[in-house]
């Protein structure tokens, strides 16, 4: 089956500085990848080129065939790829059913016959229904997340790009939203999810991909990538076992 | 929106009110009202067409113009113009309109790759650029201004009527924006135009039909203006005044509601002739005043403030019916 998705050399720099460089990989329809990596790694600025937020300096992105290159973001959400947004941005001034209708209205136009059908079944599915009526401003943390959820799906996305859903929520919360995102994916939508919280985004990815400063470092199961000698040097730097250079864990013992 | 809890007696009188306000304004000059007070009418109904159509863009899109006097000027040229080559007041009023509309495309495709007070800078710039060149162009008498050839006689009337029904076709259409999709995704643009074209919005396209439709209504504000004066000249419906006071209406009755233009509209036209006949070097510094004061303390405006009243007003009634 040809990728849904596949990002061929994408690189971006931002006057001068490199924050992608060279990054390829695809996508298959109907699975949730996880995208990791330390602060500054690139994630979101890859994130944002996926959905034509920005454009990139060079290489490729491929959806089903189509070339996004040069698209702006709101072709791309009629094209089938819907982002979230790190911090979220609710339109304040609409309710929360209203911030819906805005993705229902303008989205995608074709349906699955398993789609919610309106903004208020879609409200239902993310579980915030009875906040229908409220004003955006008076949402908690979790829920203007799970509202920014709900905006996307009612764009009908067939690849949904989760930028950081689950930060500054509680365990509970948090179990929640990975409880959503495996319900979006059985509904045939694939999912790639940025997430610093590694716990939570290896508990819900079938697939990793490991950035780091602007390249792809590495990618596989969470199994494979967990194990990884360059993933666990990027994220913890070097540990005892696998520090090669043996004069600093000596002269740190010899000083205690 | 509305919440639905408006029902009942208020929420009838409510939805009634602009009918009644209407079935007031058509008879009112039938009862011998003086040629005066329906001039100053007449006025009040340009001004609150063109609160309304800046509204539109300004209030729903939050894209603040301050060259709207460029619509309102061409239109009240393209009208007279059409009046003198024998052309009927309707078609002169769709001239109007359209010529407005064309100059919204040659000013929005440039400007609204501006955002913010980028934006608003160019419009001023335009504004100022296009009276100059008004002032310039012999065709249309240059700086001493245009006549319309009176060959018809005057009624009055017909003006007050026209002007009438522009106003409720502004009122009419700002309401059907405010329901529409289209509304929503300019309400969508003035809160985080990013987020809105990241759910398919395209804000580019929607800012400029959002312009296109306020320049049509002020266009044909203007058209009707020019009608009824006989007299236009460049530092008149060109003027840079005439922009910031377009901007001012709505920002002093409400910006972005369908009611706050209107009311903003009408405050100006009936209070503009007042203070300017008895303050003519004050009124600006007068308007300027009442704007900080909105700004500072009722960002909403009078309709704000009067809204606010009203659920003081029926609020402790809504609570006894609630408990009896």
């Amino acid at each position: 089956m040809p990728p849904i998705l596949s990002l061929d050399r994408v690189s971006k720099n931002f006057a001068g500085l490199t924050a992608l460089r060279e990054v390829s990989f695809e996508l298959q329809q109907g699975s949730i990848y996880g995208l990791i990596g330390p602060n500054g790694a690139g994630k979101t600025t890859l994130l944002s080129i996926i959905a034509g937020s920005i454009q990139p300096t060079s290489g490729a992105v491929i959806f089903q065939g189509r070339n996004l290159i040069g698209a702006k973001s709101f072709a791309v959400v009629r094209a089938g790829v819907v982002r979230t947004h790190q911090v979220p941005k609710p339109f304040r001034s609409l309710s929360v059913l209203e911030n819906v209708e805005v993705g229902i209205r303008f989205g995608r136009s074709q349906w699955s016959a398993g789609d919610p059908q309106n903004a208020a079944q879609i409200l239902e599915w993310v579980g915030i229904a009875h906040l229908a009526r409220a004003s955006t401003a008076t949402l908690s943390v979790g829920d203007q997340k799970r509202l920014e959820l709900a905006r996307a799906l009612a764009a009908r996305p067939t690849l949904l790009l989760c930028d950081e859903v689950c930060s500054g929520l509680t365990e509970s919360e948090t179990a929640c939203i990975l409880k959503l995102l495996r319900k979006i994916e059985q509904s045939g939508t694939t999912i790639l999810y940025v997430e610093h919280n590694l716990r939570a985004i290896m508990s819900v990815s079938h697939h990793v991909i490991v950035m780091n400063y602007g390249q792809k470092l590495a990618e596989g199961s969470p199994e494979a990538v967990q194990n990884d000698a360059a993933v666990i040097e990027a994220y913890i730097g070097r540990t005892a076992n696998t520090d090669v250079r043996e004069p600093r864990p000596r002269s740190a013992t010899s000083g205690s | 929106m509305r919440p639905a809890g408006k029902s009942g007696v208020s929420g009838f009188a409510l939805a009634a009110a602009p009918y009644l306000l209407l079935a007031v304004l058509v008879v009112l000059p039938l009862f011998g009202l003086g040629p005066n007070a329906v001039r100053l009418l007449f006025v009040t109904f340009v001004w609150v067409t063109v609160s309304i159509a800046w509204n539109i863009l300004g209030g729903f899109g939050g894209q603040v113009s301050f060259g709207f006097a460029v619509f309102y000027g061409l239109g009240a040229y393209a009208a007279a113009l059409a009046v003198n080559s024998g052309l009927p007041t309707v078609l002169a009023l769709l001239l109007a309109a359209g010529v407005a509309v064309l100059a919204s495309l040659a000013i929005g495709f440039p400007t609204f790759r501006l955002r913010g007070p980028y934006f608003a800078i160019a419009t001023i710039g335009v504004s100022e650029a296009v009276r100059v060149v008004m002032t310039n162009v012999s065709m249309t008498g240059g700086a001493s201004g245009y006549r319309i050839l009176e060959t018809r006689p005057f009624h009055q009337l017909d003006h007050f009527y026209i002007s009438l029904a522009l106003a409720v076709l502004a009122v009419v259409a700002s309401m059907q924006i405010r329901r529409s999709s289209f509304g929503l995704a300019l309400i969508a643009i003035r809160e985080d135009e990013d987020a809105a074209s990241d759910l398919g919005v395209n804000p580019f396209r929607a800012k400029l039909l959002a312009h296109a439709l306020a320049a049509a209504l002020t266009g044909a504000a203007g058209g009707v203006y020019a009608q009824y004066a006989a007299y236009i000249h460049p530092q008149g419906v060109f003027a840079f005044s005439i922009g910031v006071a377009i901007l001012l209406m709505p920002i002093i009755g409400g910006v972005g509601t369908i009611w706050g233009p209107v009311i903003g509209g009408v405050v100006y036209g009936l209070i503009q002739d007042e203070l300017v006949a008895s303050f003519p070097q004050l009124h600006l510094l007068i308007y300027g005043s009442l704007l900080i004061l909105i700004v500072l303390f009722e960002p909403a405006g009078l309709f704000g403030l009067l809204d606010r009243w009203f659920r003081v007003l029926t609020g402790p009634r809504r609570i006894r019916a609630a408990n009896p």
